[in-house]
């Protein structure tokens, strides 16, 4: 259903939030904020103010200069090493432990392609009835109370 | 967060960007992680980031306890 045009700005990020994620689930990108716009009702630049608003408060990643996300985790705007094909999607995580994210948020089984950060090997991971199959490892660089310091090196 | 295929190439690659070996967790945890981490439904209007004790509890509840997972 369309938001209503008297939503206050609380209103209007949650709706923001559902729209991004609503899209994002069904169909594997972020969508943009032309997109959120037309399905809300409201002008693309109050969408481009709540981005702004719930990516200070940690809940999205904006691309530098435009506005646009760049991450609605797990899911990432743009390619990355970590494509994912989850429900009949063909998506891509932006970092290991989001890509694993993608069949949790999504509840369902999933592939993943990814490579060795070192060698770049090639490796399959799945997801099947809610069990991993797979070998290997996750190395975090950047302590946790840093991560949201530098989140795309991160 | 990257994916390696063992220790091996962790230390090599931390080697060659020249920067610490961070916390390294088996992929079996990282499901475990992502599970918990991802498992609520951000499309719900009642859905809120946690707070940093509840993170806290996250993360002792994997077992993550070292200095590299404190968040204060």
């Amino acid at each position: 259903m369309p938001a209503k045009q008297s939503m206050n700005i609380v209103e209007q990020d949650q709706e923001v939030r559902r729209q991004i994620y609503d899209v994002t689930m069904r169909e594997g990108t972020p969508p943009l904020a032309a997109r959120v716009a037309d399905a809300l009702l409201i002008p693309a630049g109050e969408v481009v103010d709540s981005f702004r608003r719930l990516a200070d408060a940690h809940m999205l990643v904006l691309q530098a200069g435009n506005g646009e996300i760049l991450m609605a985790n797990p899911f990432s705007a743009v390619p990355t090493p970590f494509r994912v094909n989850a429900n009949g999607l063909s998506c891509y995580g932006n970092c290991i432990w989001d890509a694993l994210g993608i069949p949790a948020m999504l509840q369902c089984d999933a592939e993943i392609d990814t490579s060795c950060g070192d060698c770049g090997t090639s490796a399959r991971i799945a997801v099947r009835g809610g069990r991993l199959e797979g070998e290997g490892l996750m190395h975090f660089a950047i302590p946790a109370r840093l991560w949201w310091k530098d989140i795309v090196f991160n | 967060m990257l994916f390696f295929r063992s220790e091996e190439h962790i230390d090599r690659w931390c080697e060659s960007w020249h920067l610490p070996r961070g916390a390294v967790i088996p992929l079996e945890q990282g499901w475990q992680l992502a599970r918990t981490w991802y498992g609520e439904d951000r499309r719900d209007p009642s859905w809120r980031r946690r707070t940093l004790e509840e993170t806290e509890a996250v993360f002792a509840s994997l077992g993550f306890t070292s200095e590299f997972w404190n968040l204060r």
